[in-house]
């Protein structure tokens, strides 16, 4: 019988491998996040374009990348994307840390698809008379999106997106599949060198879930100090 | 006082029945009529599905069945991934292990080994254009392996500064370095020698570096301390080597008559020990 072994996860060889896969996790949670939010605005912006190729590109796009599993389209961009590369790009990738870049694309593109639809709702709970007035002020649709319409709806989408925060977070896991030194795969290092899987993977269980907790903290301070005004 | 000696009683009865329970798993598998067996499935000619009868086969599987037949019993098997293997024994979700398993020394703390089955050595394929002739020269290049393999811990051994990639299975990290992704992949060399022949008439585009990083004896697994299954399983593979039906197996499936056509069987089954 195997006793818990709490002094390898505090000191020595396999904590290091462990802090630097929760580092590295922490890294394509902020690199993904900065590609998912940015992107998933601009296909909500498309779902409520009033043209009607834009509407239907957002469309597409939510639910092309909605329908098909992470560990799928993690793959794809790992191993499918970079061959279809012209091959100055690719060999310069590949020089890279390719694991890494491909991990965090594919997370990025995969969170935006449900944070789009996310800020969408938001944009649609904002009263439809908002942008009439908006309008009727003469600014232009873009305009009015930006200066009335978002500010509004960025308030009601907070909580959605930090939900969707804390599925990118979790989702960071699955870039083990493609090699990338990310925090379940040092733990799946450190159980085949030492056989020791309970500790290595309670570790990255309380990394999870820590971080997760932070991400829900940083939530509830923002909707009390900027809460949801009454229209 | 007398609730501690009752504690005391109870304990010790439970861990009697406990040890009871544990001491034959032989008795339990000749009780259940069937003997679990985990293979990977996944590794030609080991254990793999045959793309014609869509059936479990291979040199491993051939293993499982010979010990069920010896116990008399419906050998049961079952598909489990290459880092899984060694818990999915320890919990006794499967009774034998015949899952390409390297036998060494440091899972000789975590299972037992049955007589070594097959000998084989981990080299290093690179695409034959790449200047590299040697394994040393892998010093700071990236490598692709497969997750909780002996190889992933035996290229680090033989070049301590290379940057190893670890991918879920063996066609991923060889995929990974036919896309430049890695700069060589490491393997058993059967599994090397197959992946030979099914690249075609594309294998000249990539060669075998020549020296071996590590001697690989593989085996069957059995979970610690069960002597008396242990000793079936020897027996087994015992009669296989003495009848002859064990170079037939390696001809079937190693040999001129397979694919992958290597040369004479340079091993016995006869041994359970390894060196280092």
């Amino acid at each position: 019988m195997t006793t818990f072994d709490p002094q390898m996860l505090i000191s020595g060889q396999y904590h290091d491998m462990l802090v630097a896969g929760l580092k590295m996790s922490l890294q394509y949670l902020f690199y993904g996040f900065w590609i998912a939010l940015p992107l998933g605005l601009v296909i909500a912006l498309c779902r409520l374009s009033p043209y009607k190729p834009l509407r239907a590109f957002g469309t597409g796009y939510v639910e092309v990348v909605r329908s098909i599993p992470l560990l799928a389209q993690m793959l794809f961009w790992y191993f499918g994307v970079p061959e279809m590369l012209p091959q100055g790009v690719k060999e310069a990738l590949y020089e890279g840390p390719v694991e890494s870049i491909c991990a965090v694309v594919a997370l990025g593109v995969y969170t935006a698809a449900y944070m789009a639809e996310d800020i969408r709702s938001g944009i649609r709970a904002v009263p439809s008379v908002q942008m009439e007035a908006a309008r009727s002020l003469g600014l232009s649709y873009m305009r009015a999106m930006r200066l009335v319409i978002l500010p509004q709806a960025f308030r009601l989408t907070v909580p959605p997106l930090i939900s969707q925060t804390l599925n990118l977070w979790k989702g960071t896991s699955i870039a083990t599949v493609i090699g990338a030194a990310e925090m379940m795969y040092q733990a799946g290092q450190v159980e085949s060198q030492s056989f020791r899987s309970f500790e290595a993977f309670a570790f990255v269980s309380v990394a999870y879930l820590g971080v997760s907790l932070i991400i829900t903290g940083i939530a509830n301070w923002f909707q009390h100090r900027w809460p949801v005004r009454t229209m | 006082m007398k609730i501690r000696l009752l504690a005391a009683a109870t304990i010790a009865s439970l861990t009697m029945v406990c040890g009871m329970a544990h001491a034959d798993q032989l008795s339990d598998i000749k009780k259940k009529g069937e003997l679990v067996v985990g293979v990977l499935g996944t590794d030609e000619p080991l254990s793999f599905i045959d793309p014609k009868t869509r059936e479990l086969v291979g040199y491993d599987v051939d293993m499982g069945r010979a010990v069920a037949q010896k116990l008399g019993v419906k050998p049961v098997f079952k598909q489990i991934t290459l880092a899984a293997r060694i818990p999915e024994l320890q919990q006794g979700r499967i009774d034998l292990l015949a899952a390409s398993l390297t036998h060494n020394k440091e899972r000789e703390g975590q299972i037992d080994f049955s007589l070594t089955t097959f000998i084989t050595g981990q080299k290093v394929m690179v695409k034959a254009n790449n200047p590299i002739k040697d394994v040393p020269e892998l010093a700071g290049k990236r490598v692709a392996t497969a997750k909780g393999s002996s190889m992933e811990v035996n290229i680090k051994k033989a070049v301590p500064t290379a940057n190893v990639i670890s991918f879920d299975t063996s066609p991923q990290a060889l995929v990974a370095m036919q896309q430049g992704k890695a700069v060589a992949f490491v393997n058993d060399e059967m599994s090397l020698v197959r992946a030979m022949v099914e690249l075609g008439d594309k294998r000249t585009e990539y060669k075998i570096l020549p020296a071996n990083i590590s001697v690989e004896p593989l085996a069957l697994g059995i979970r610690k301390g069960e002597a008396e299954f242990k000793k079936v399983v020897d027996e087994t593979l015992r009669e296989l080597e003495s009848s002859g039906k064990a170079e037939n197996l390696y001809e079937h499936w190693f040999g001129q008559k397979s694919s992958l056509k290597m040369g004479k069987r340079s091993f016995k089954i006869d041994s359970d020990k390894i060196d280092e």
